[in-house]
């Protein structure tokens, strides 16, 4: 042991004091490192030479020390716009659907929009856990945690919608299977059943690998805890009338969340064949879900839902949705914790963004295939709406002197544009690996996903069959504010995560280190005493 | 229910009516009882009618405990309505319970029937059935036995019983003269008026003068001979707003005396309409729509139709429904009957009567008006074609006497006219004598206007009348109403004269009251009590009598006492019960012995061509005024509402106008070319699609502002504008609903060749509003009013069914191979694709032979199988030939299912309720400005699909297929996920998005005041107060509730059910009766009941030789959207029009020999198409996918063709 305590370098390196020692020269084409074009060369996944040690300080360090002074303004904020969602369902509860726009033409807009486009957020996180976890991808080590707590909350915003839609909400333990006197049961034939189990099992297989991946995490914050008390007793309480202390209180619920857990072999035996097991549970799910989201619409009689290609297409679209959140919310996570740019790195970034263009293309391909469909059926009531309930702008039906146009082409165009041209962006590498630009094209998918929904739902209702029963729907306040609300839930209860819970999985991350390699013979790995978990096996390698 | 009200479909009930006829009679006793039995009970009349009618009861009747069902009813309901108007009546009646002395015709839950009849706006009388519950009026449906109606009813009719039930009634006589307005008895009312009228019993009537409704009563012309006993001198005026002086004048003219105008259209082969909408807005419109249906309702293909010609102004039901129509502004209209009558001269020389021949030839080419010389000699060639007595000319109401005269002139040399008192021979219309008040011009209300301001009348008494909102603004009436120092208006309803006057007279509603009426064809009808005045009312007679200080002031005594003295005092008892029972008084009963009639005929009145000619003299003098640049024609239309009494009943109100649909308010309607020149356009754009520009229209120095609506088929520089809006004092409903136009419309000077009358306005300016000039919001039930090129509403010309209706089905294979037989009207659209066996269910409409599937074949818990092949499987059959699009059936849906409204802001949003809507759609090019060739109506309720697409995706089965057939609606079950209305493609389940069903409309809530104070009122939207804020129904709006109907909650959804309570019952009837099965016509659904020219007909389709059956297996029937393989238990029968050849393209014309031209299926239409897969004729693409941009509604790659129908796109084969 060198006279240095460990603690101390690793204070001074987080510091900055001291700088990490860089294995390879930056090159300064490849931005930061990462991307290399190269494929003989496997570059780093994590930045700066980082120990064992640094990774489990940087990673605990979110939930042990005091955020950026940006942390409190911007949670307030959240918050009470998430507030603004129990408003508006009270308000809803009280008075009735009809304070949304929706109406005798149009009965799903707004709520049925918002449901599947947060549904569809969640599938990134479930397939980076899952998918990319049997794929063997390690670059998915940093972003998995953070992008199945995505999952959770955006379960938890999509959940609300199918709640508080339906007419008399408290009459919706209806759709449930339970045994009545009336024999009465739910009908298994419709879709939104279906959605009923695909959801609730996703959200709770979701939930539960979630917070399977967490354990080991939850016991190295409790034993941190538990010696800094050790060595610091005379801690100062949390508050002045409060007699707790910050790392009792940790040790505490660390503690129970970490279910005893004791980085025993035996542990890290079961931890990782139940995360396998989990994986293999989730993946179908990752294409069940969002299959069974699109039967909601497929498998009705209406032109402009009734089709097949709807399946494949909703998950495309998901998880080209769900990566552009889990990108909205990195990098900006990644400005706010500098450090944890050298976990999260451009190759993380531009490798989402490939996946991005890859399912954004899918989904591209989808809509011109919707096209060719209403085409190739012969059946004019397909082609009406595709042609005049989604594509025709007013000025171009002009020039082609037909005398009606689609009323709601903008957001149609606004969908074409956004997840079909924005992400072609990404064929350059520069923007690719800009993380600016990945943000924008991030923000205009995000939007586009959300239109498509609307597109899907609105513009196919609002003109069916019946053209005497034609009608628009214009969203009210209420609409919007509780959309705008659900935002807000979902910052906030990220911001919580960030802020209370592992935000990486520490474990994972210091596998893909080359300390952890068993052919690594680069420099030491220090922080053996400052509490580096790893797991057994891979630690013999690095002697 | 059921079995009182089909006595008309089935032929004896032995039971049901001596029921009710007692019930009538107990009902009397009740009434009497109540109001004042000392006087009742001790006449010798009330003896003798006891101890005839109830040996056996009439001393414990005579007793001091009458407890009859009536009263006990009467009282409960009276002390129901104070619980929540405390203080206006005082509980001085016990209530009873049913647990003694219960009437035996009360089954309590099973209704009862009585008939009345009921007066409307604009004259018409309608004699209708009420269905009462525990004596409680619920619903009117139209009296099988009337023979206006012959068991069905207006919308006004229908709508009525809402006036009965209208919480905004007035309550109480208030009188205002003195101090502040305070309630008083009517007690102090017959005081009061005994000590006033004394002294014109002295001075003969000087100074006192009387304004009442126009109608047909012998009663009230009895109460009228007692007030002139009384006030000789005093002055009397029928008035009724939206009458018709031309046509008073011309009969005057050319018979000597005010006849009215009886039309026999089950006569008439040919039919020329001259700005007369007979189907709409006439006084004898239920009659005209069945005689007009009964020519139209082409079964075969050899019968033929009768043919219609309209030449109009406004776009009505009858422009709808013609085989041409001509849009042409009012005032040019008489050109193009003095055109007619040339070419009917020259054509047939010698047939129009001498003088009118003469003065017609004399007459010069009228200038400036381009009278189509084609049509009018094809019009003339077919009427003279269609031979004597079998065709017909009518004038409307805008057009002026002359044009009338002429009319009547054409007709006479036509063979068409009918002078005798009974309907017999062959004659298109009748002609009747006019009672006194019936012919009374209105230019008598315009002279009392001028007395009243001068100071010469004392006494003004109003009954049953609203001249200060309906007078002519030219009359100043509310001025001149002021300087009258006495004041006394009966009104049912809360008025504007109400609210001017010193004495506010709470008058009894027609379902409260005794009376009787005169129907326009001679039907007299008696009006019977359904209920004791809930609020203690007079009826109109009874309040005429209290004035004219008569010894009797009962109204059942005087009104029997009227029946009596014309019955014959022999056997008057039996007759007037019968009466009652039926309805109708017996034609044998009225003053028409054999001598009598001899007589009567002899001073029947006969054609003066002479003096009629004397009308059409002006014509020639003056050249007719045509509208130019800066005038405009202005046409007063009778909207829904009426004309504004029936303000404040919500349904009216937003029952959609046929043509723009438009609810809750009125428009100026304009042409699109008219539009464009004032700077009127809509803008196309979405947003402000649903909003219009506010226009100033002044006539004669009178303004009114009101929004501006165009539609395309109405002439240039003319205004259509719909009177009865605009009420500013009726209740909460209706205040401030629309824009008031009487006060442009004319007093009724004479003028022979246009001006202004009550229904035309000639020299309008229009100018945009400077004042105000901004998007005023319409509220539209259809923006859209093309089919888009859809097989929706699928029409043919009369030659093409007549060349192809009448072979046998053809017969083809689908694409899964299996065979099937397409009827003429199949193959006119998109076909059914769907392979032949993969229903869960055996279809018995479609002769499947295969075996049952046995999954579903077994019997269920229930012991039901859900096999469509047992017990009664019922459907519903809608002739859109005769559908008229009049939407009686709407309303009569909302009164028997307890619809709810919900509001123009809610309509405005889709959210309207109506479980039945009447689609309307043009046809023709689309291309702006160019007049649609026609218009097409569709009433669409929920089609009853046998493979239902709402009930698979309901998520908690609560729409579910019932045995028979029936789509059920489960509304314990809903939880409103509105899947199902997505799901459904006829886009019928309604969603019940707020608490519309329990709380009042425009009603009280919690906060409204400090809402007001910060300015929030009216325009906000009251439904977004949440429910438990806002105000209860009212306990008697509750009263008119159906009580066999549940009222929904929010939060779920509904839709048709088939009224399925009718069903029921008569299913209970039926067990009751030991019968196997509900034979047909044994009970009907509410809008089969109310639709006039009987389009809708339901019934079992197990049942061959039931009509449905007959219908559905019928060539012109189809499914709609029946390729989506919903199989609808509705089907709808092509409509077709008979267009005359002379008139039509050789495009059309090409399309007869052609009608499956763009179907391409079958041998007959000379294409060789392969039937293999996907090859089903596909049309002629044009231009982007398959789109044709210049023929926009009639190739858009459907099968059918529109073409068909609009004659104009034969190029394209």
């Amino acid at each position: 042991m060198s006279a240095i305590h460990p603690d101390q370098i690793m204070a001074e390196r987080l510091a900055g004091t001291m700088s990490a020692e860089p294995r390879r020269p930056m090159n300064p084409e490849t931005f930061d490192g990462t991307v290399i074009d190269d494929p003989s060369v496997r570059p780093d996944l994590v930045l700066g030479n980082r120990s064992f040690g640094e990774v489990t300080n940087i990673v605990c360090g979110y939930t042990e020390q005091k955020p950026g002074s940006w942390w409190l303004p911007v949670f307030c904020l959240t918050s009470s716009i998430a507030g603004l969602t129990g408003l508006m369902v009270l308000y809803l509860a009280i008075t009735g659907v009809g304070v949304w726009g929706l109406n005798n033409r149009v009965g799903w807009a707004w709520d049925i929009t918002n449901f599947v486009f947060w549904i569809g957020i969640g599938h990134a996180g479930t397939l980076i856990s899952a998918i990319l976890c049997l794929l063997k991808q390690k670059w998915r080590t940093s972003i998995n945690r953070a992008a199945e707590a995505m999952t959770i909350f955006a379960v938890i915003c999509a959940a609300t919608y199918p709640g508080i839609h339906v007419g008399r909400m408290w009459m919706a333990w209806m759709m449930f299977p339970i045994p009545n006197a009336n024999k009465i049961w739910p009908n298994f034939t419709s879709p939104l059943l279906w959605d009923l189990f695909a959801v609730s099992t996703y959200g709770t297989v979701s939930l539960l690998f979630w917070y399977m991946g967490m354990i080991p995490d939850f016991a190295t914050l409790r034993d941190r805890a538990v010696m800094r008390m050790k060595r610091d007793p005379n801690q100062p309480p949390m508050l002045p009338i409060l007699s707790v202390k910050a790392d009792q209180m940790r040790a505490y619920i660390y503690g129970f969340l970490s279910l005893g857990w004791r980085f025993s072999s035996r542990h890290w035996q079961h931890y990782e064949k139940a995360y396998l097991i989990l994986a293999g549970i989730s993946t179908p799910l990752v294409l069940s879900v969002h299959s069974i989201v699109s039967f909601d619409f497929a498998t009705s009689v209406l032109p402009g839902w009734h089709a097949t290609i709807f399946p494949p297409y909703f998950v495309a679209g998901a998880i080209f949705g769900g990566f552009a959140m889990v990108l909205l919310l990195m990098i900006p996570a990644r400005e706010l914790y500098p450090n944890m740019k050298d976990l999260i790195t451009v190759r993380h970034i531009e490798n989402m963004a490939k996946i991005t263009l890859l399912t954004g293309s899918m989904v591209g391909f989808a809509y011109a295939m919707e096209f060719f469909i209403a085409w190739y059926s012969g059946s004019d009531y397909e082609k009406d709406v595709f042609v005049f309930s989604r594509l025709m702008p007013p000025f171009l039906a002009e020039t082609f002197g037909f005398h009606r146009h689609a009323p709601y082409w903008w957001a149609y165009w606004a969908m074409i544009f956004c997840n079909v041209v924005s992400p072609q962006l990404y064929w350059f590498k520069r923007f690719r690996t800009s993380a600016f630009w990945v943000f924008v094209v991030s923000v205009l998918i995000t939007i586009g996903m959300w239109f498509e929904r609307f597109v899907i739902i609105v513009t196919s209702l609002h003109q069916a069959f019946l053209p005497g029963h034609w009608g628009m729907f214009f969203p009210t306040p209420v609409d919007i504010l509780t959309f705008v609300g659900t935002i807000g839930v979902f910052t906030t209860l990220f911001l919580l995560f960030l802020r209370f819970l592992p935000a990486f999985a520490m474990s994972e991350i210091k596998n893909v280190l080359p300390q952890a390699s068993p052919h690594h013979h680069g420099h030491g790995h220090g922080g053996d005493a400052a509490g580096g978990h790893a797991p057994a096996a891979h630690h013999q390698g690095g002697h | 229910m059921s079995m009182d009200q089909c006595h008309s479909t089935v032929g004896e009930l032995p039971v049901v009516r001596p029921r009710a006829a007692k019930h009538a009679q107990v009902g009397v006793t009740g009434k009497a009882y109540w109001r004042s039995v000392e006087d009742l009970a001790d006449t010798p009349d009330f003896r003798d009618w006891l101890e005839r009618e109830f040996p056996g009861g009439a001393s414990r009747l005579l007793d001091s405990s009458r407890r009859t069902f009536m009263k006990l009813m009467g009282a409960s309901l009276a002390l129901a309505g104070a619980a929540t108007l405390p203080g206006c009546r005082r509980p001085d009646h016990k209530i009873m319970s049913y647990s003694r002395d219960v009437p035996e015709e009360i089954i309590p839950g099973k209704s009862l029937f009585f008939a009345t009849s009921l007066h409307l706006p604009g004259g018409s009388v309608e004699g209708v059935l009420v269905e009462t519950h525990e004596g409680r009026p619920v619903k009117i449906e139209g009296n099988p036995l009337h023979a206006t109606n012959n068991g069905k009813s207006s919308h006004w009719a229908q709508a009525s019983i809402l006036g009965l039930y209208d919480p905004d009634r007035l309550k109480d006589p208030i009188f205002a003269s003195e101090g502040p307005a305070t309630p008083r008895s009517w007690d102090d009312v017959k005081a009061w008026s005994k000590r006033h009228f004394a002294k014109f019993a002295a001075n003969q009537g000087e100074g006192l003068a009387f304004i009442v409704d126009k109608k047909r009563s012998p009663s009230r012309d009895a109460a009228r001979g007692m007030i002139f006993g009384r006030y000789p001198n005093a002055s009397w005026v029928a008035y009724d707003p939206i009458q018709n002086d031309a046509a008073i004048e011309a009969t005057i003219a050319s018979f000597g005396k005010a006849m009215r105008e009886v039309l026999h259209l089950e006569n008439a082969d040919v039919i020329v309409a001259f700005d007369r909408d007979f189907i709409g807005d006439d006084p004898d419109r239920v009659r005209n729509q069945r005689g007009f249906a009964a020519k139209r309702r082409v079964l075969d293909t050899t019968s033929g139709m009768s043919r219609l010609y309209a030449v109009e102004s406004n776009y009505s039901l009858t422009g709808c429904k013609a085989d041409h129509r001509w849009a042409v502004a009012p005032s040019a209209i008489g050109a193009w009957v003095v055109a007619l009558a040339q070419e009917i001269g020259k054509q047939k020389a010698g047939s129009m009567p001498k003088p009118v021949a003469d003065l017609v030839d004399a007459m010069p080419a009228i200038r400036g008006v381009a009278v189509d010389s084609a049509a009018v000699r094809a019009m003339a060639a077919d009427l003279l074609g269609a031979g004597p007595g079998k065709s017909l000319v009518l004038a409307g109401p805008t057009q002026p006497a002359a044009v009338h005269a002429l009319c009547i002139a054409i007709n006479q040399a036509l063979g068409n006219v009918s002078l005798a008192l009974r309907a017999s021979g062959a004659f298109t219309v009748r002609y009747r004598e006019m009672g006194g008040d019936e012919a009374a011009s209105s230019v008598q209300l315009g002279k009392l206007a001028a007395n009243m301001k001068a100071g010469k009348v004392d006494t003004l008494v109003c009954i049953g009348v609203n001249p200060v909102y309906d007078a002519p603004g030219s009359t100043d009436f509310a001025a001149a109403f002021a300087k009258v120092p006495h004041r006394l208006t009966a009104s049912v309803e809360n008025s504007e004269t109400i609210d001017a006057s010193t004495w506010k007279l709470s008058m009894a509603h027609t379902l409260e009251s005794w009376g009787d009426s005169e129907a326009i064809d001679g039907t007299l009808a008696p009006i019977q009590p359904m209920i004791a005045p809930l609020f203690g009312g007079k009826s109109d007679v009874e309040v005429l009598l209290i004035v004219a200080d008569a010894p009797v002031t009962d109204g059942y005594e005087f009104v029997r006492g009227v029946w009596r003295k014309r019955l014959g005092e022999t056997g008057f008892e039996k007759a007037w019960r019968r009466a009652l029972h039926n309805g109708v008084f017996d034609e044998a009963a009225a003053p028409t012995d054999a001598t009598g009639a001899a007589a009567a005929a002899a001073a029947l009145p006969k054609f003066d061509a002479a003096k009629s000619a004397t009308l059409l003299a002006p014509m020639k003098d003056r050249v007719p005024y045509t509208p130019d640049g800066g005038k405009m024609d202005v046409v007063f239309a009778v909207g829904m509402p009426g004309d504004g009494r029936f303000a404040n009943h919500g349904w009216l109100q937003e029952l959609p106008d046929p043509l723009t649909k438009i609810v809750w308010d009125n428009v100026a309607l304009i042409s699109p070319a008219t539009a464009e020149k004032y700077g009127l356009k809509r803008e196309a754009a979405t947003a402000k699609k649903r909003k219009a520009r506010m226009v100033t229209l002044s006539v004669a120095g009178q303004k009114m502002t009101l929004p501006a609506w165009e539609m395309a088929g109405i002439p240039d520089n003319t205004v259509i504008v719909q009177v009865g809006y605009g009420r500013t004092v009726c209740g909460l409903v209706g205040n401030g609903v629309g824009f008031n136009a009487f006060g442009l419309s004319g007093n009724g000077e004479p003028d022979t060749v246009g001006g202004i009358n009550r229904r035309f306005a000639a020299g309008g300016t229009l100018e945009r509003a400077t004042e105000g000039d901004r998007w005023y919001p319409i509220s539209s039930t259809q923006m859209h009013g093309s089919m888009e090129g859809r097989a929706i509403v699928r029409e043919v010309d009369l030659a093409a069914w007549n060349k192809f209706g009448g072979k046998p089905s053809y017969k083809d294979t689908d694409h899964y191979g299996q065979p099937r037989e397409l009827k003429f009207a199949e193959r006119l659209g998109e076909l059914v694709d769907s392979p032949a066996m993969v229903s869960a269910y055996v279809n018995p409409q479609r002769n499947e032979k295969a075996p049952h599937n046995p999954a579903v074949s077994e019997m269920n818990e229930l012991g039901e199988t859900p096999d469509f092949a047992f017990g009664h499987q019922w459907g519903m059959s809608i002739d859109l030939t005769t559908c008229t699009g009049c939407s009686a059936c709407t309303i009569a849906c909302q009164a028997e299912n307890n619809i709810p409204i919900v509001g123009k802001i809610e309509v405005n949003k889709g959210r309207e309720m109506s479980w039945i809507r009447v689609d309307r759609y043009f046809s023709g090019p689309n291309s702006g400005g160019v007049d649609p060739e026609g218009v097409m109506f569709q009433p669409v309720a929920c089609v009853h699909c046998e493979n239902a697409p709402c009930e698979v995706v309901c998520p908690v089965n609560a729409t579910v297929h019932g045995p028979e057939g029936i789509n059920y609606m489960a509304y314990n079950r809903c939880i409103g996920t509105r899947y199902c209305a997505n799901n459904c493609p006829y886009k019928v389940r309604r969603f019940n998005f707020f608490q519309w069903g329990t709380k009042r409309y425009q009603g009280e809530y919690v906060g409204r005041e400090s809402l007001k104070e910060i300015g929030i009122d009216g325009p906000a939207n009251h439904n977004l107060i949440p429910a438990r804020l806002r105000e209860e129904l009212n306990e008697i709006q509750k009263l008119q509730q159906n009580p066999d109907v549940t009222v929904r909650a929010r939060g779920v959804m509904e839709k048709c059910s088939y009224c399925i309570q009718r069903i029921n019952e008569s299913r209970i009837e039926m067990k009751l009766r030991n019968m196997k099965s509900i034979p047909d016509g044994f009970f009907q659904t509410a809008c089969q009941q109310a639709c006039p020219s009987d389009a809708i007909v339901f019934g079992n389709i197990r049942d061959a030789g039931s009509r449905v059956s007959k219908l559905r297996d019928h060539q012109r029937s189809y499914l709609l959207l029946g390729f989506l393989n919903t199989r609808p238990r509705t089907t709808y029968m092509a409509a077709i029009r008979n267009p005359n050849p002379s008139l039509v393209d050789s495009a059309r014309k090409n399309l007869w020999d052609h009608p499956f031209e763009h179907g391409g299926h079958g041998p007959d239409d000379g294409h060789d198409h392969d039937h293999g897969g996907g090859g089903h004729g596909e049309p002629q693409k044009h231009g982007l996918l398959g789109y044709d941009p210049s023929k926009s509604f009639d190739d858009r790659g459907y099968r059918m063709s529109l073409a068909v129908l609009s004659g104009s796109a034969g190029g394209h084969a």
